[in-house]
């Protein structure tokens, strides 16, 4: 559902991101893992068609990022890491504005508005403007626009930031329930989230890949080193390998 | 086109949320009307000749302070990132804030309706003239909208897109007033700039000519294709212009 194949992305002289591979299938969630400044908003800005990579391909649902930019924008749901919201707006009139915006009519918005308020637990805010909700309910807000459509592909980036331990929870929950069908990539820099959520890793550091697996396995890795997970995952961004594991 | 209806009808709402909007309308409606009336019983002719020989200046000062938000407010907060991701081209987008911008120029100009009933209260006044000069003025009017879009689109800071708008207007105004050519052609007289300027560049000889009830083709391709380049740019700054 989501092809990454040697996409590389550079600002001016600056390497964001360097020949990175990976595919994210239908059906799974796969957490994008790295420290601040690795590259991990840069591949998903370019997955969500917001900038354009420098080489590489990037498919969505088959359609190429660069060159049927709107086929991929109408299969995903993109909540960027900073949540842009507009402020001004009741949460209902903006979720209807991205319904709209998203081509639904008006049987099919009612139908997707009435499921995304109940699966975020926005009933609270409907009637509120964005900028007196909460951070939570901002970000969970954002989410709901993200899923009006009912998108194939999600990407999420950072979506539990500010978020209380009781939501993350729930996101979690929230998660497994939309996974069937639909190929799900969230970043984050906390390994316990991701471990909790996910199928499959991909560790990125300095902008590049440094680790394919699966959590079962990067488990296994770990208790047959004699050592934790969270280790054996810094250790892959502590040193700068020179290859990709796939 | 319905998605910039969409993006009209948001970008609509978000202005008349503000109360910057009233005021805008409020000090023009005054300042116009003021200035028209003024003139208007010191002449005692029946037209809005007046009007129109201030309505350049005001639109280019009142528009720019409309136009400012309408990129450099989603560039400031990001929103952009959030509207150009979502299934329609820059370009729907563009023109959709372009036909909010053009509702609140249709107000500004209507804060004029009270003249026109007072004209045809106090006798016969040559209405095609007075609509051949508002036709002009929403032409000229939408043109500087498109620029000051492009000038918001350039920015994330909204007074900065105002200055910029603001000197880009009154430079497409002034060069057609006659004290700034003759400067202008009296500074280098072999090249005749101020000439030049006022023939090819100024949006004023346009707006007088349907002022005075002479329309031409091109005055309306002026306005109407330099209106549409100047979208088609803020698109294409808008695409490029990505981080």
């Amino acid at each position: 559902m989501i092809d990454v194949t040697g996409f590389t992305k550079k600002y001016g002289k600056d390497l964001a991101v360097q020949d990175f591979t990976a595919r994210v299938a239908p059906g799974e969630i796969v957490g994008f893992l790295g420290p601040n400044g690795a590259g991990k908003s840069t591949l998903l800005k370019a997955i969500a068609t917001w900038i354009t990579p420098t080489s590489g391909t990037i498919r969505v649902d088959g359609n190429d990022v660069v060159d049927a930019p709107l086929a991929v924008r109408r299969v995903l749901g993109y909540l960027p890491e900073h949540n842009p919201l507009y402020e001004g707006m009741n949460v209902r009139a903006f979720l209807e504005f991205a319904g709209r915006m998203r081509g639904l009519d008006r049987a099919r918005l009612a139908e997707r508005l009435d499921w995304c308020v109940r699966a975020c637990s926005l009933e609270d805010v409907l009637r509120k403007r964005v900028h007196q909700c909460s951070k939570g309910f901002r970000q969970r807000i954002g989410l709901a626009a993200s899923l009006i459509h009912d998108p194939r592909a999600i990407l999420l980036d950072e979506p539990t930031h500010g978020l209380d331990p009781v939501q993350v929870a729930a996101f979690r929950d929230f998660l497994q329930e939309l996974r069937e069908g639909r190929s799900i990539l969230f970043s984050s820099h906390v390994l316990a989230e991701v471990e909790a959520i996910c199928d499959r890793v991909l560790v990125i550091h300095r902008g590049r890949l440094v680790r394919d697996a699966r959590i079962a396995d990067l488990r296994d890795e770990a208790r047959d080193a004699g050592t934790t997970l969270e280790k054996l995952v810094l250790s892959f961004v502590r040193s700068t390998p020179h290859e990709v594991t796939a | 086109m319905s998605r910039s209806l969409v993006v009209a009808r948001r970008e609509l709402g978000a202005t008349f949320d503000s109360a910057v909007a009233y005021v805008q309308i409020a000090g023009f409606g005054v300042l116009a009307n003021a200035l028209f009336v003024n003139e208007f019983f010191l002449a005692g002719r029946l037209d809005l000749d007046a009007y129109f020989r201030v309505l350049p200046l005001l639109l280019a000062v009142f528009l720019p302070a409309a136009s400012m938000r309408l990129w450099a407010e989603e560039r400031k907060h990001r929103t952009v990132e959030f509207l150009l991701t979502l299934p329609i081209r820059s370009g729907t987008a563009v023109l959709g804030k372009f036909l909010a911008s053009l509702a609140l120029l249709g107000v500004l100009l209507a804060t004029a309706l009270p003249l026109v009933v007072m004209l045809v209260v106090l006798g016969d006044p040559d209405l095609a003239r007075v609509a051949s000069g508002f036709v002009g003025a929403f032409l000229g009017g939408a043109f500087l909208l498109a620029l000051g879009g492009l000038c918001s689109a350039l920015t994330r800071d909204q007074v900065v897109a105002f200055v910029l708008a603001t000197v880009a207007s009154l430079f497409l105004v002034l060069t057609g007033r006659e004290e700034v050519v003759g400067v202008l052609d009296g500074l280098a007289p072999d090249l005749g700039v101020g000439t030049f300027l006022l023939e090819r560049v100024s949006i004023l000889p346009h707006l007088e000519r349907f002022a005075a009830g002479r329309p031409g083709l091109d005055g309306v391709l002026y306005f109407v294709l330099g209106s549409a380049v100047l979208l088609w740019a803020t698109g294409r700054f808008l695409d490029d212009d990505r981080d």
